[in-house]
């Protein structure tokens, strides 16, 4: 296993006596896709925003690779692309120039392969003459995203990525995304999306109020925290006197059952005393994040 | 990974990173040129409306009528103070807009999370604030030569280049920082145009574009003597015409000490000042 993309130490940031991060720490792999997820003000964009140094650590360490943002930020920063939450308009300039000063920024003067091919791979070639405030709310952030790829970094931070775009391009960037950590590229997204972080995480964090309650493999976090629902028809009737912790209501042909998501459906069947040659169907619904995620806030709400 | 191993991959990714400093800041000064030439109405054409206006209605109205005890027409006096009050002018409203306006569009902080540093930055905007303020400083300076032709027959010969040359650098340079500093500071337009309204204008008003300070009660002499302006435009009026209120080596070290000033203000400002969208 290689150096940490980032790794984050005891973060605290206050803004006068407010906490919005509160003794935060992890640890990213090389070549993983992290989720942050949390409700508003719950500190997502804080920690992104000392990794780039828009934000100073009131205390604790941020490191990129190994190096520390306060310390070394020039290096940092070259490894980093950093997409924000909010649009930009750019003034009077247009796509290509933008793209044009923002690798200059990095040192790359003569960047006009990486520019032409990041415009075509994310839809702004036929737009690259018109000014930014021209542009649509989705190819703005298309832009946001070129910019924060044009100095090829090895780490991405993509903070709401897709807030306020349609779903078409939202499985576009969601595939973009996939394409890059194919190609080796470590990604930390912030996202109010449950599918969002379902489809696209290797690991999950969730953060409540600056704190981060838990972090672990998007599926095992599914599975430790979530119940499925499996609905049993039977060909004929159900059999009398029918009892299990796990039933929640049953007709004389039809039982609802919610079980822990680690259990098996033969595994209930037989606790019940159901013999599968008997069942005319079977309806399993899995949890969801969305579930995993309601029940940490709600179980681990820290005091105020 | 042991100890070791992790410190010689951190070693090896730290030496793998090249970045082209002089190829950032010039990307950023660049940025700033395209930036007020797509605008060149507001930022070359009105300035130079202005000092042709200034010239019209002091130098060759009223100006027929003043008589100078150092014997050139008031026309001729005019012309350095009307070309480093064009300098000045520009040179702050081109850092300060820039910067007011990257907060104004949220694109101020690109310059936070690209790798670019204070030192860089503010070089390349308050070179790029110059280049601006140079550029109308010689457009006015063309027209009044052209006045000048005209009204009394002959071009005005510059008495000391290099002085000129030096006063108008550092001034620019200085009032570049200053635009920095008030615009980072700032937290909204408002803050600008009152800084630039309320201090800038009467500063320069005041500092000898117009008159000769020697023409003061002595009470209000004393008093120009604390404004920093008076000592950039007699230091162009010397290396223009070779006549100074003050004393061109005392007017050098002060112009350079507020350069320093403005340029430490200008840093501090870049540090704890915000970048922050409006």
């Amino acid at each position: 296993m290689g150096v940490a993309p980032i790794e984050i130490s005891d973060l605290v940031k206050d803004y006068g006596r407010f906490r919005a991060v509160d003794h935060v720490s992890f640890r990213m792999a090389p070549g993983e896709v992290l989720g942050l997820l949390g409700p508003n003000g719950a500190g997502k964009t804080t920690i992104i925003s000392t990794m780039v140094t828009l934000e100073k650590p009131t205390e604790g360490t941020v490191k990129i690779f190994g190096l520390d943002v306060t310390q070394e930020p020039e290096r940092t920063k070259m490894l980093t692309g950093y997409v924000p939450q909010e649009l930009i308009h750019h003034g009077f300039f247009s796509v290509e120039e933008i793209m044009e000063f923002h690798s200059g920024y990095f040192g790359r003067l003569k960047n006009r392969d990486r520019i032409d091919w990041l415009l075509q791979r994310l839809g702004l070639w036929d737009h690259r003459k018109k000014k930014v405030k021209q542009l649509s709310g989705g190819m703005k952030r298309r832009l946001l995203i070129a910019k924060a790829l044009v100095h090829e970094p090895k780490l991405l931070l993509l903070d709401e990525p897709t807030a306020g775009v349609d779903i078409e391009l939202r499985e576009s960037l969601w595939k973009f995304v996939e394409e890059l950590r194919a190609g080796g590229m470590s990604i930390l997204l912030t996202t109010h999306y449950i599918e969002e972080a379902e489809n696209l995480c290797d690991r999950i964090g969730i953060l409540q109020k600056g704190r981060l309650l838990l972090m672990g493999p998007t599926r095992e976090l599914v599975k430790d925290l979530t119940e499925r629902e499996i609905v049993v028809r039977m060909r004929d009737e159900l059999p009398k006197n029918i009892a299990s912790p796990f039933l929640l209501k049953h007709d004389r042909v039809e039982a609802v059952f919610r079980v822990p998501s680690a259990m098996g459906v033969g595994e209930l069947l037989a606790e019940v005393g159901i013999n599968l040659d008997a069942v005319n169907d079977l309806t399993v619904r899995e949890g969801s994040l969305e579930e995993a995620m309601r029940r940490v806030l709600n179980q681990r709400r820290p005091s105020a | 990974m042991s100890a070791v191993n992790y410190e010689k991959e951190v070693e090896a990714i730290r030496t793998a990173i090249r970045f082209n400093r002089w190829a950032a800041f010039y990307s950023l000064y660049r940025r700033e040129m395209k930036r007020f030439f797509k605008v060149i109405f507001q930022t070359i054409f009105t300035p130079f409306i202005n000092s042709t206006l200034y010239l019209l209605i002091f130098g060759v109205s009223l100006g027929a009528s003043i008589r100078l005890d150092s014997g050139l027409s008031y026309l001729s006096f005019l012309i350095p103070g009307l070309v480093m009050m064009g300098v000045l002018n520009n040179a702050f409203q081109n850092t300060s807009s820039s910067v007011t306006s990257g907060k104004f569009s949220g694109d101020l902080e690109d310059l936070k999370v690209v790798p670019l540093n204070s030192t860089m930055i503010i070089w390349a905007l308050s070179v790029a604030g110059l280049t601006r303020g140079l550029i109308v400083g010689l457009i006015t300076y063309t027209v009044v030569e052209v006045f000048l032709y005209v009204t009394e027959g002959a071009f005005l010969p510059v008495a000391h280049p290099f002085w000129l040359l030096y006063f108008l650098v550092v001034g620019g340079l200085a009032f570049s920082k200053l635009g920095i500093a008030i615009a980072f500071w700032a937290k909204s337009f408002e803050h600008v145009s009152g800084v630039g309204s309320f201090v800038l204008l009467p500063l320069i008003y005041l500092g000898g574009v117009f008159f000769s300070t020697r023409g003061l009660h002595p009470f209000w002499q004393k008093v120009s003597e604390f404004n920093p302006v008076l000592y950039f435009i007699n230091g162009v009026r010397y290396g223009m015409l070779g006549i100074s209120d003050v004393n061109v080596l005392t007017a050098a070290w002060i112009s350079f000490g507020a350069l320093a000033v403005l340029y430490v203000l200008g840093l501090y400002a870049l540090k704890y000042g915000s970048y922050s969208r409006w």
